[in-house]
Order: structure tokens, then C-alpha cells, then sequence
């Protein structure tokens, strides 16, 4: 009876896919109506997708994507106004001036990461350096080497890739990972085989923020004498990266993760020794070949100052940052019981926080805290109702996997926002405990593992 | 990196402190002007114990160019405000 209740308020709880309509940004413009009643003192309201605030949300979902830092965007403008030059044009100084600000730019996104510049070959973002790192040094290994080596929890984007390897008869290893999401290092090392072209570990993850044994990795690498690829997006400026140290031989970087622009990204590739890859895009040969298409200046020269100010930063911001990851999980750990951290808390770049609060349904929850900008999981799975494919990885109970929230806090975020997202969570958890039967059974000393569901 | 000025006295010093500060409070946006402010005055701390007159006269000059910046962005944050604020800085909050 109590478990036929408590399916009944699942699926009642489950709302309705949101349904996507195709517009112009002038009929975007037009949905969101911001109503602004008479009288300065009264607050305004956003009205969109049938949500109603009164104020935009606080922003943590720094895994997603960062606000641009006004210093970057303070580096950027000169490019967007009088300095448009075309950075391949050899013939006046529009192209020079450009020329010399990607290079500088290149400078510095290799100095954050302990490269050489001619390492760095500039992208649209770590995406496409994911694709041509993975299938671009296979395609170009093809007669030797037919084998990969990904973890489960890697990106969609390397997961894809090695999907599109398999279908053009590679064989790809899907690299388990222990529950708290590391790599099992004596598990890797057994799997890489004579035919190993590549092993892919994402650096800090993009769902859970644990930090791989990178150095272990690129050491186990090195003496296989296979390529380690890792994708750096989520750690580069937020852990000290450096590609000698971990035997890095590719590696995916991010514009956006690190306060700087949308559209652009890196790619590192090493030159002693030399791994080689086939490019993607054919066309004009920048990029010396690896990446075809005129280099973005202003994105470039914003990148190049993130990594800048990353580096100048870094100590502070992790300061703050573990600072107040321990502000957020102490305050709701004080008031809340049954709330599981996902991934090592020890190995972990602080500024992930991926909780699970037992008895909650994990989209409802999301949808009651409108004032909080948080996420599920990654942006690109996060409008599916599937739970994580990187926390079942770590073997996450289905029901935990579904109630897990990722906090992402950054450079911008305040102590005052942190204690309101604190606030606003244990009141919104607390509130779905209070309907929920689960929970009530919970409470009477029902195990809910021993219920059989009915349509499942 | 670039030529050093001369060695800053404390009024010149204090008196960038506070232009920056109040420069800052012009920030449209709650987090970049919470941030703006912040990082000013735990820089200031973080020099505080400069006794280097080559390094004091760097970290003024820094703190100036910062300065020009806070300015212009400040400007320019202004010109592109959303017309509805932070959730941090609606009442009853």
C-alpha cells in the first residue's frame, strides 16, 4: 500500500520534459517579459519558461561554464574595435598587431601549463581538441596500433569518439573506475596492450571534481611508451598542471572554464618526443596544419589572459574556494542527515561539490530552488531524466544518482551567496522530505531496498 | 617588466587604496563589485609588509594600471546592466 503511494508521488514528481521551441533571439527576447511593477522600491521580476524569480539566480555552476572576468574582457575589446586584423595576413600591420597578440597569447596559456608555445595549437574549444586528440592520433596510428584505453567517467565528447573509433574497427577499453572515482592505476597498466595507441583521463572530472593521479598515470604511460592524453578543462588555472612532470602528450584546455571566453579553446600537443596526429579540418593550414581556419584574435587574446590571471591567481582563488566548499558542506552537512558526497572528498578540486541527499527526488529539487543557478550533472546530459552515467560508474545506488546536485563555486562567488544557497537547499530538501512517503518509511524503519515495485 | 617609478609615499598609496575601493562600489553586477572590493583589500594586506623599494614601486605601479581597468569595466558594466538584479540584492533576502 505505502509503496504503491510512494510510486504514485514518484511519477507525479518526475515533470514534464520541457518542451523546446525553436526561436529567434528576438522571440527569446520577447518570452522573457520583465515586468516592472511602479515605484523604484518594489522588486522587479524575471518571468521565463514559466519560472518566476524575483532577482537572476546566484550563479554555482561553475563546471558548466564561468562569467568572464573583466580583465579578460578588458584584453579582449581593443581586438573587437580597431584591431580586427586577420592574424594570417602577412601584409600590413592590421594582421601584424593581431599576429602578435595570439602569439603572446600563446605564451601564456603554455606558460600556465609548463609547455613550450609551439605546443599549444589553438581551437574553438576542449571539445574539438578532445576529437582530434582521440581520433586524430589513432587515424594517423592506424596500422600499428589499434587500441584505446578511456575511463567510463571520461567526457561525452572522448566517449563519443572512441564510439566513432570502434565503428572504424579500433577496440576501446572503457576503464572502470573505483567508487570514489579514481582510477584503479594497477587495473590501467594491465590494460594496456602492445597495440595501446592512447590512453584518455580526464584531469579533474566535469560531474564530480575528483582530481586522477596524473603523475601515476603519465609515469605508467611512459614506460608502455603509449600517448596520455588528458582532458585538462575543468583543472587547468584551478590545479597546478605540468605536462613534463605528468608525461602529458595531449592534452584538451578551455576558454570558458577559466573566466575567459565561449568559442575557444587549446590544444597541447608534445614535441620531444613528438606525437603526431592527423588533423580534422582541412583548409588553410593554421595552426601549422593541425587546426585549418582563421585563429579567433579577441577569443584567443581572452583565453591568453585567463591563463594569465589564472596563474597570478591561483593561490588565492583556492584559498577561497576550498574555503567555502567547506562553508557549503558544513552548513548543510549541520542541518541535513543522509547527504552523500560523490567522488573522493579528498582527492578533489574544491570547487565541485556533487551531493546526493537520500529520500529527495533530484529534479524536483532542482526545480524548487529557482534562485539557485546549480546543475544535476554535466550541462549536456542535464535536460535527459537519465541519472549520471559518470556517478552509476562509480556504482552509485539508482536512487542516489538521482538526487544528486553539483555546486560549482568559483573567483566570484561570495560567502553571502554560498549561506543562502545553504539556506535555500535545506529548506527545499526538507520541504520534499516532509511529502515524501519514502522518507516517512524511513523514519517507521521500512528498508526501502526490500520494496518491490510495481511497473518497474 | 616595465620602467620603476619612484617609490610611492603612504599617503600616494592610501590614496590609490581608496580609489580603487570606491571605483569598485561602481560595479553593476554583485559578484564582479563583492570581488572587486575583496580582492583590493586582500591585496593591500598581502603587500602590506613590502619593504623592497624596487618591489614596493612595482606593486603601485600594478595597482594603478588595475585602477584604469576597474574604470573602464566599471563603465562598461554599466552600459550593458540587466535591469534586474541579483537574487543577493533583492529585498528580503
Amino acid at each position: 500500500m505505502a509503496a504503491a503511494a510512494a510510486s504514485r508521488f514518484l511519477r507525479r514528481a518526475i515533470p514534464a520534459a520541457p518542451i523546446r521551441r525553436l526561436s529567434t533571439s528576438a522571440a527569446v527576447a520577447a518570452e522573457t517579459s520583465l515586468s516592472a511593477p511602479s515605484g523604484e522600491d518594489e522588486a522587479r521580476v524575471i518571468e521565463m519558461k514559466g519560472v518566476k524569480i524575483s532577482g537572476r539566480p546566484l550563479y554555482l555552476d561553475m563546471q558548466a561554464t564561468t562569467p568572464v572576468d573583466p580583465r579578460v574582457l578588458d584584453a579582449m575589446i581593443p581586438f573587437y574595435l580597431s584591431r580586427y586584423g586577420n592574424p594570417h595576413s602577412r601584409t600590413h600591420l592590421y594582421g601584424w598587431e593581431s599576429e602578435a597578440a595570439v602569439e603572446a597569447a600563446r605564451a601564456r596559456v603554455a606558460a600556465l601549463v609548463a609547455a613550450n608555445p609551439k605546443e599549444i595549437f589553438f581551437t574553438s574549444g576542449a571539445t574539438e581538441s578532445n576529437n582530434i586528440s582521440v581520433k586524430g592520433l589513432m587515424r594517423f596510428h592506424r596500422a600499428r596500433k589499434r587500441h584505446v584505453i578511456a575511463t567510463q567517467t571520461e567526457h561525452k565528447c572522448v566517449l563519443d569518439s572512441c564510439r566513432h573509433l570502434q565503428q572504424e574497427g579500433f577496440e576501446v577499453t572503457y576503464l572502470p573506475v573505483r567508487p570514489d572515482g579514481l582510477v584503479d592505476l594497477d587495473l590501467l597498466a594491465d590494460s594496456i596492450r602492445p597495440d595501446t595507441g592512447l590512453v584518455s583521463v580526464m584531469a579533474v572530472n566535469n560531474e564530480i571534481g575528483v582530481v586522477q593521479p596524473l603523475e601515476e598515470i603519465g609515469r605508467i604511460c611512459r614506460e608502455k611508451g603509449v600517448v596520455f592524453h588528458t582532458d585538462a578543462a575543468q583543472a587547468l588555472g584551478k590545479i597546478p598542471i605540468d605536462v613534463e612532470k605528468m608525461g602529458i602528450g595531449l592534452m584538451s584546455l578551455s576558454g570558458h572554464k577559466i573566466y575567459g571566453p565561449k568559442g575557444v579553446g587549446a590544444l597541447y600537443v608534445r614535441r620531444r618526443p613528438r606525437v603526431r596526429i592527423e588533423p580534422q579540418m582541412s583548409g588553410g593550414g593554421q595552426e601549422r596544419g593541425i587546426r585549418s581556419g582563421t585563429v579567433p584574435t579577441p577569443l584567443v587574446v581572452g583565453m591568453g589572459a585567463a591563463c594569465e590571471i589564472a596563474m597570478k591567481e591561483m593561490e588565492y582563488d583556492s584559498r577561497r574556494v576550498s574555503a567555502l566548499q567547506d562553508r557549503l558542506l558544513n552548513g548543510i552537512r549541520a542541518r541535513l542527515d543522509g547527504v552523500v558526497v560523490n567522488g573522493s572528498l579528498e582527492h578533489r578540486y574544491p570547487g565541485n561539490l556533487n551531493i546526493s541527499f537520500a529520500y529527495v527526488e533530484g529534479e524536483s529539487l532542482l526545480m524548487g530552488l529557482k534562485e539557485v543557478a546549480v546543475s544535476s550533472g554535466s550541462a549536456c546530459t542535464s535536460a535527459s531524466l537519465e541519472p549520471s552515467y559518470v556517478l552509476r560508474a562509480l556504482g552509485v545506488d539508482e536512487d542516489m544518482a538521482h538526487t544528486s546536485i553539483r555546486f560549482g563555486i568559483g573567483r566570484f562567488t561570495t560567502e553571502a551567496e554560498i549561506d543562502k544557497a545553504v539556506e535555500l537547499t535545506v529548506r527545499q530538501v526538507e520541504k520534499l522530505r516532509e511529502m515524501s512517503p519514502l522518507y516517512e518509511m524511513v523514519k517507521e524503519g521500512i528498508d526501502i531496498k526490500s520494496i518491490q515495485w510495481a511497473q518497474h | 617588466m616595465m620602467a620603476v617609478a619612484s617609490v610611492p609615499s603612504r599617503a600616494e598609496v592610501l590614496s590609490l587604496l581608496r580609489s580603487l575601493l570606491q571605483t569598485a562600489r561602481k560595479f553593476s553586477d554583485y559578484n564582479i563589485r563583492e570581488y572587486a572590493k575583496r580582492r583590493t583589500v586582500d591585496g593591500f594586506r598581502e603587500n602590506k609588509e613590502l619593504c623592497d623599494p624596487s618591489a614596493i614601486a612595482t606593486a603601485f605601479a600594478d595597482g594603478t594600471s588595475q585602477l584604469e581597468l576597474v574604470k573602464r569595466q566599471a563603465a562598461v558594466y554599466s552600459l550593458y546592466a540587466p535591469s534586474v538584479k541579483s537574487v543577493m540584492e533583492a529585498k528580503g533576502f
